[in-house]
This record gives C-alpha cells, structure tokens and sequence, in this order.
C-alpha cells in the first residue's frame, strides 16, 4: 500500500458507504481544487466486507479512505430504536464500539481515515421535546453514539470524524429529497455532498501539511471601521454600540482565536505606519494588540511585495499565506502578483466578516500542539531578536548575544505528536520531505539500526519549543541520515550545525566511520541543499553529501548543547 | 418567457448539476435532439434519479406545482420523454 505519498501527489481515496454515494464520488473525482483525489469506488450496503483487509478495494492501495454510514445502517439497535422499541443505551454504543473497533483497523492501513458523523434525515422531531432527554429521546441517543465514536477514533492518531450536520445546515431545505432516497438510495442532495468535498478536502490538505499558517490582514475597513489617516482612530468604527463597530470587534476576536490556535497575523496596509500603530496601541475597543501581529509593512508600497518580503522575513512560503482586504482592487493585485496566496473574495458587507473569516477551509491540521499555540509568542520573540541584531554590528557577535541552548532527547510517546508534524509540515529545511504519521514514524524508528532525535531550541527570549528532528540509519561502517527537520522559525542561527555534530558524534559512538547525507530534492528544500553543500563543500555533490567522521563536525562555539 | 422556455431553462440547470459529477467524457449535452436517456444516451440509472428529482424540484419551486416524472412506465415507453432535452421539455411543459 502507498501510505507514504508525497503532497503534490494525487490521493488515492476508498469510499465505502451503506447508501449510493455515487453523487459524491462524482463530485470528489470532478473538484478542481487541491488535492485532487481519485476516487476508488466500492459497492455500498456492504461496509463490514468491503473494510475488511481482503476488501476489493484495498487492492487499489488507497491512502486514505471516507467512511460514511447511517446509523440504522450500522447500528442494528438503534434501527430498533427508530421504529420505537425499547433499547439499552449501552446496547447502541456496545454496536457503535464495535464499528469503532473496525474504523481502528482501517486507520492503521491509511495515512488518513475520515469517518462522516450519523445523521438521520428522515427522523423529524423524534420525540418532540423529549426527543434530548436521557433515557428517552433518540436525538439525545444519536448524540451519545457520535460522541462514542468520536471519543474511540480519538484513540488513532490519524482517525476524524467529520461533522454531517454543518453539511446538511449549509444546504438548507435542499439536504434531505425523499425521493432520492426511494428512488436512488442516496439520503442526501447535492449540497451536503459539495460541503462533504470540500471537507475531506481541507482535511487532506491538512494531513499534507499543506493548512496554511498565516493571516495577512488590512487594516482600514477590514480591521476596523473608516480610514484611520483621515478620521484618526478616536473615530473609527470599531466595538461600542454601533452593529458595524461589533461586527469589526468579532472579526478582531475570530482572528485572536485562530492566532490562539497557531495561525500567525500580519498586516499589509497602506497608510502612514506611526498614524496606524499609535491607531493600534490606542484605540480602547482594539481586541488585537501589536504583540499579536508576527510582522506588518504599513507603507505605501505595492501589497503584492510587502507581502512577499515580510513573509520572507519570516521564513515562511507563500503558499502558507491568506491575504484578507476589503479592496477588490488589492485582492487583484494579489492575486496576480503572487498566486501562491489564497486570497479569498470578501464580502462587502462587515457584518460578515467574521462568519468568512471563520469559514475558511484552509487552516485543518492533524492536531494542535503546544508549539502551535505558542508560536505567536515565539514569533514576538522572534522580532525582538532582529532587532537586536540591527543593533549588533556582526553575526557571529549576534549569535553569542542570544544565549542559545540545544536540548537534544530520543524520540518517544511525549514527543511523537510534535515530532510528527513537524516532519510533516515542515518543507524548506527537510532532507527526505517524507510524510509519516506518528504511527509510521514510531514503527520507522524501531528499526534495527535506526535512531530518532528531536532538538529543543531555547534562547534569552523565549522558548521555540520542539523545532528540529534528525534520524540516523546505520549499515556497518556507514550512517545514513535519513531525516534532518528543522522549522524555519530557527534557521540561520546554526542550529543545523549543532544538529550534525550530533548526528557525527552519535555515529562515531557507535563504530560508524562515515556519514552518509542524501537528499530528496523538491521545490523548496533548496535551503536543505545549500546547508549540506556548505558544511560538506569538499565532499560535495549535488544531492548525495559524504564525511569522514575522523574528521571532527564541530559544535557551534555560541550553542549549549545537553541532553534533554 | 414561456412554460416551455422555463422548462428547458430548468432542464438545462439540471443538466449543469449533474454534471459536475460525471467523468468529462460522459457529460450531459443540452442539444434538443441529442440521446440523453436509452441505448444511445449517456444517463445511466443514477443520472436518471438525478435528472427525475432535480426537474421536479426545479418546477416545484419556479411554478408552484408539482410534477411527477417518476414513473416506470414512463420511463420503459418507447417514445419515453426521456429520449432528448427536447422530448423531455415537451412533456414535462404538457404537464403545467
């Protein structure tokens, strides 16, 4: 089975459902968006049989697969339920632990397995208002079987439910055509389906690491209300007793929110940069402060190159980047100029702007991690530090300003989550750009011969968390660096130096003579290339580095380096 | 505009929508005369259920009524309205 697919590969999707998802597979197959998925089909009403490992569609090596069942369809009890016997509770979630147990299973042959919560389209008010009441409703036991389910493919690291009722809320009165269903067996109308793409599709592209971790905002008329230059801030609109003021306070709070959760802030405005800051730093309602802000280019340059410089600045790609303005005029530009951006059309209406801004698809990713919720803070901090090298006259007398500490640790269940992502996200400093779940990963470092390191990095500003991982595979005389990660958040403070003396000393430890470096080439790790080609010039080729461990890979003279 | 152009119109909205969940070379044409349902037509079972449902909701809401496309027989005649767009705006127009 393929399960390590690259992310501009196209994935290879099995559909099993107990209704006709014919409608759905259509819609999959056709989007036009990224990722594209080719759909691998399997008859429906036969979900025990076509999920087991001998399955038909199994033989197509799907690396992902969408489970969409209804709950009498899986359920026997709750099918019983419905036509208003009486069931145990405990009857329905012993079923519903059952299906879970095999959605498991699933989950360890993909590297992705996305289950579509149960729905029931033709259960209309149940039993009215005691239709939530424990013991007595079937609303309130059809919440207590997801809630099961949810809390069983909880137990796999790469297993998610997805959520069929924003699906069927998005669609309106169209969700639920009867006669599909007599007709068809199809439960659902076209819209449910379309939302159910674009769902699969922003989680594929999260587990691609492809969700995008940075929000460049305007400021006039899109943070706030007005023109902060002409009516100066004590007048814009924003918070107070004024609709439009709060519909700009709650985009500012939607923004926090995302930023809480790791996605990034910047601001590309054209306006007087003391004017707009002081607007920031003063105004009393303002719900975002300027440590929320990772950059901002307030000038009157082009959008389109303040845009690209700062999220240069911030080692970052493009394609990481949404751009939010309220001129459609802007948005063009962007558009244009530097395609890798997502830039949303807008609506023109603020009361809106927060329910856009929410909707977006593009920030899903496999997990949350404390780093991702800290990395607003690490960023400030980050600011700081060039800040003090614009006051600091050499690099090498920056270096030993900030006070670097390396604490270097085995892989292992406290650090697999964050190791994992970031061997997944990460794209510019990525030897191999190989994609592993944790599971994948863990098996992989359990090899004979394998090694797994992940490198915490520290200095006099703050802590950047987990940033680096390394592994070595040895063959005899020979070690193989098989990955070497490191987050753009601390590239060029040599940290990549201070990894590879550690790779070297560890290699020698262990009788190997020399290191062995090959690199996967893609269009972005061109920053990986250039390091290996740097500090392994003499033996240097253009994908495939080699070193003589008799020869000494020193530790930088500013890092500490100790084990964890 | 007519019933009968409101009726080709809401065909051919229909037809765009199950489109985009066809493979590009089984796409619906809007060619009054061209094979939609039958041996020579492109719409499989599916598509049909897909067509039925989506025309009589399209005239559910434009006209306020309701139409019945669902019928065996209907779909088994020889002359089925389901032959062409053209056959099918006929019928479905002699039912308003």
């Amino acid at each position: 089975m393929n399960r390590q697919m690259g992310a501009a590969d196209r994935h290879r999707c099995l559909l099993v459902a107990d209704f006709n998802l014919g409608n759905f597979a259509g819609l999959l197959g056709n989007d036009p968006e990224e990722p594209k998925v080719e759909v691998i089909g399997t008859p429906y009403g036969q979900v025990v049989p076509v999920l087991a490992p001998e399955g038909g569609g199994w033989r197509e090596a799907p690396d992902c697969c969408l489970v969409w069942t209804r709950p009498e369809g899986v359920c026997e009890s709750f099918g019983r339920l419905l036509a208003e016997e009486q069931v145990e509770l405990e009857a329905v979630l012993g079923e519903v632990d059952e299906f879970a147990e095999l959605l498991l299973d699933v989950a360890g042959r993909v590297k992705g397995l996305f289950a579509a919560a149960w729905w029931t389209p033709f259960l209309h008010r149940g039993y009215g208002m005691l239709d939530l009441r424990p013991g007595e409703g079937v609303g309130d036991v059809l919440l207590r079987m997801n809630l099961r389910l949810a809390d069983r493919l909880g137990e796999a690291d790469n297993a998610y439910l997805l959520d069929t009722r924003k699906w069927v809320e998005t669609a309106g009165p169209a969700a639920f055509q009867p006669k599909l269903w007599y007709m068809g067996k199809i439960p659902f109308g076209q819209q449910v389906f379309a939302e159910a793409v674009r769902d699969l599709k922003a989680g594929l592209n999260g587990l691609d690491g492809r969700g995008r971790k940075l929000i460049v905002v305007d400021l006039d008329d899109t943070l706030w209300g007005g023109i902060v230059g002409e009516v100066g801030w004590e007048q814009l609109k924003l918070g107070g007793h004024d609709h439009v003021g709060e519909a700009f306070a709650d985009f500012q709070r939607a923004l926090k929110g995302l930023n809480r959760r790791g996605i990034l802030l910047a601001i590309a405005s054209k306006n007087e940069e003391r004017v707009a800051l002081e607007g920031i730093a003063q105004h009393p309602e303002m719900v975002l402060s300027l440590d929320d802000f990772a950059g901002w280019r307030i000038d009157w340059e082009d959008k389109a190159q303040n845009i690209a410089d700062m999220v240069a600045e911030l080692n970052l790609g493009l394609q990481s980047v949404v751009f939010i303005d309220d001129n459609p005029a802007e948005r063009s530009r962007v558009r244009e100029a530097l395609p890798e951006v997502f830039v949303p059309e807008w609506p023109a209406d603020p009361a809106l702007y927060p329910s856009a801004l929410l909707g977006l698809r593009c920030f899903d990713a496999p997990r949350v991690s404390v780093e991702d919720r800290q990395r607003s803070r690490m960023y400030a901090a980050e600011r700081q530090r060039w800040e003090t090298k614009r006051r600091v006259p050499s690099l090498q007398e920056w270096l030993d300003s900030l006070e670097l500490k390396v604490e270097v640790e085995e892989l292992g269940a406290a650090n697999l989550p964050r190791a994992a992502q970031l061997l997944n996200r990460t794209n510019q400093m990525n030897l191999s750009t190989r994609r592993l779940s944790e599971g994948e990963l863990r098996q992989w470092a359990e090899g004979s011969g394998r090694q797994v390191w992940v490198f915490h990095v520290s200095d006099r500003f703050g802590d950047s968390g987990l940033t680096g991982l390394a592994s070595l595979e040895r063959r005899g005389k020979e070690a193989q660096v098989v990955d070497f990660v490191l987050s753009c958040r601390v590239m060029g403070r040599q940290i990549e130096e201070t990894m590879i003396h550690h790779l070297g000393q560890r290699a020698g430890k262990a009788g190997g003579e020399r290191l062995l470096v090959e690199l996967v080439p893609t269009a972005k790790n061109a920053p990986c290339r250039d390091f290996f080609f740097r500090v392994f010039q003499e033996e240097g080729g253009e994908s495939r580095f080699v070193w003589e461990l008799e020869r000494d890979l020193p530790l930088p003279s500013h890092v500490e380096l100790r084990k964890r | 505009m007519g019933n009968e152009e409101k009726v080709r119109e809401i065909i051919h909205r229909v037809i765009d929508q199950i489109n985009l969940q066809l493979a590009a070379d089984q796409r619906l044409e809007k060619g009054e005369t061209i094979p939609l349902f039958g041996e020579e037509g492109r719409l499989d079972s599916l598509g049909l259920v897909n067509l039925i449902v989506g025309v009589e909701g399209g005239i559910a809401e434009d006209f306020g009524t309701t139409v019945n496309l669902a019928d065996e027989q209907l779909m088994a005649r020889q002359d089925s309205p389901f032959r062409t767009v053209g056959s099918l705006v006929e019928y479905v127009t002699s039912l308003l």
